[in-house]
């Protein structure tokens, strides 16, 4: 792979700096979830950190990266929550729209334009989410769900609020994963 | 053939990746986040609230309660044996410390630092100063998830306790519950307590829940009733978990009304 990839021992290759990074930090994503540290908060939503570590991923990686790191990410999710609605469809759809921002070259990489696409996943996120739920109390009878304005209404709460503290945070995730992907996979 | 063994040599090494991290996100959903949760729990540890000088006097001072209750209970309880009634006698409860709560932003859910070692089981009731909190709905050896009444799925068959008008409790994600009532013109009045009834078949009957703020009759069918939670959900600390056995189905002293909980008719034995 690299120059210094035969001798090193594996610990020092790329390849395993990079997987630690990954999963490291996927797993601080989901154990901060549950978390409610004073002054992350905002109307009681805190930031959505899965989310952020998701756009963080795919913002250059190729779609198909993105889709399955979403697809992961997402059932992660449910199991600390519940099954339905799943959030793997919400950061699918993130994942993939983040890859194809990248590839089209609109947007200059850096950590204000993170933080811009970090406000926009996260309403898309919640739409999906919101659908999900709206899809479920029109056409399960038996829907625990209360009526369709209402979930809209919490929807507006939830997207605003969780965009804004999720793009807040979102260069403090980015800026260190980006430098040390960037460290261990771009060696010479 | 050979254009399978070409896509292996490019793309294998990152096909099993992703084939593992599935796998292991899916045996996370079968296990309902139990890892991440005793891991949640294992990192908290050090910052969860232990008791305080102030806790400690106020706890001798519910024992001096409980045990005067435990008196009275007893003469109660002759007094209902001649009445006929059905003895409802408390059960073992267990404290817990609010170590977490939902993992996104739809569910209501808190994590309790109490799980199967302990004895808890999912469907046992929650309690918190004020009043009802929720009921377990996942246990990990060392946590409890407790959806809790504030949730948007959440119903509970409720009483008024001063006319014994009967409705279902419906969560809103606030601190507000909304009453929907059966009769069209309820005795209800801001200001009345509200207890779940014994309809409920998740919850035991006469837990507080909360006091209604105010009367929505305008909208034609059903009117309305909003409840201000008496248990401060956003700020809890400490919880009581209590134990119990959700009823499949229960005996009622009255006519049946259909809808509550969720339930069809119930029956009569």
């Amino acid at each position: 792979m690299t120059s210094t990839a035969p001798s090193a021992p594996f610990w020092r290759r790329p390849w395993f700096t990079s997987s630690l990074v990954t999963v490291v930090s996927a797993l601080l994503c989901l154990l901060l979830l549950p978390a409610r540290i004073p002054g992350f908060e905002l109307l009681g939503v805190s930031p959505h950190w899965v989310l952020i570590w998701v756009v963080a991923w795919s913002v250059k990686r190729t779609l198909w990266e993105g889709a399955i790191a979403g697809l992961v990410m997402g059932l992660l999710q449910d199991s600390m929550t519940a099954n339905h609605p799943t959030h793997s469809l919400g950061l699918i759809v993130v994942a993939v729209l983040t890859a194809k921002l990248q590839k089209q070259r609109y947007i200059q990489e850096d950590l204000i334009s993170v933080a811009l696409i970090v406000f926009a996943m996260a309403v898309v996120a919640e739409t999906v989410l919101a659908l999900q739920i709206t899809l479920d109390q029109l056409f399960n009878a038996q829907s625990l769900y209360p009526m369709v304005p209402k979930i809209w209404f919490y929807h507006q709460r939830v997207a605003l609020s969780s965009a804004i503290l999720s793009s807040v945070w979102a260069p403090a995730l980015y800026y260190p994963m980006n430098r040390l992907w960037q460290v261990t996979l771009a060696k010479p | 053939m050979f254009a399978l063994g070409r896509w292996w040599t490019q793309y294998g090494f990152k096909a099993t990746l992703a084939t593992l991290a599935i796998a292991v996100a899916l045996w996370s959903r079968s296990t309902h986040g139990a890892f991440f949760y005793e891991a949640y729990h294992w990192l908290t540890r050090p910052l969860q609230p232990g008791m305080s000088r102030e806790q400690r006097f106020e706890n001798s001072y519910i024992l001096e309660l409980q045990q005067r209750l435990v008196e009275l209970e007893s003469q109660n309880r002759a007094l209902q044996a001649s009445a006929g009634y059905q003895p409802i006698l408390p059960s073992k409860s267990l404290r817990a410390t609010v170590i977490g709560r939902a993992a996104d932003h739809w569910w209501q859910h808190i994590i309790l630092n109490r799980g199967s070692q302990d004895g808890v089981k999912p469907g046992y009731v929650v309690t918190g100063l004020g009043g009802l909190v929720g009921r377990v709905v996942e246990v990990s050896p060392q946590t409890s998830r407790v959806l809790l009444v504030s949730d948007l799925t959440s119903r509970i068959g409720a009483r008024i306790s001063r006319s014994r008008v009967m409705g279902v409790v419906r969560g809103q994600s606030n601190h507000q519950l909304v009453m929907e009532f059966f009769d069209k013109l309820p005795d209800v009045k801001p200001g009345d307590v509200v207890t779940t009834s014994a309809y409920s078949r998740l919850f035991p009957e006469n837990i507080p829940l909360g006091r209604v703020e105010s009367m929505t009759s305008n909208q034609g069918t059903a009117p309305e009733a909003t409840i201000q939670l008496s248990a401060p959900l956003p700020i809890l600390e400490w919880v009581i978990i209590q134990p119990f056995q959700p009823l499949p189905s229960i005996d009622l002293p009255e006519v049946a009304q259909p809808g509550v909980d969720g339930s069809s008719r119930p029956q009569q034995p």
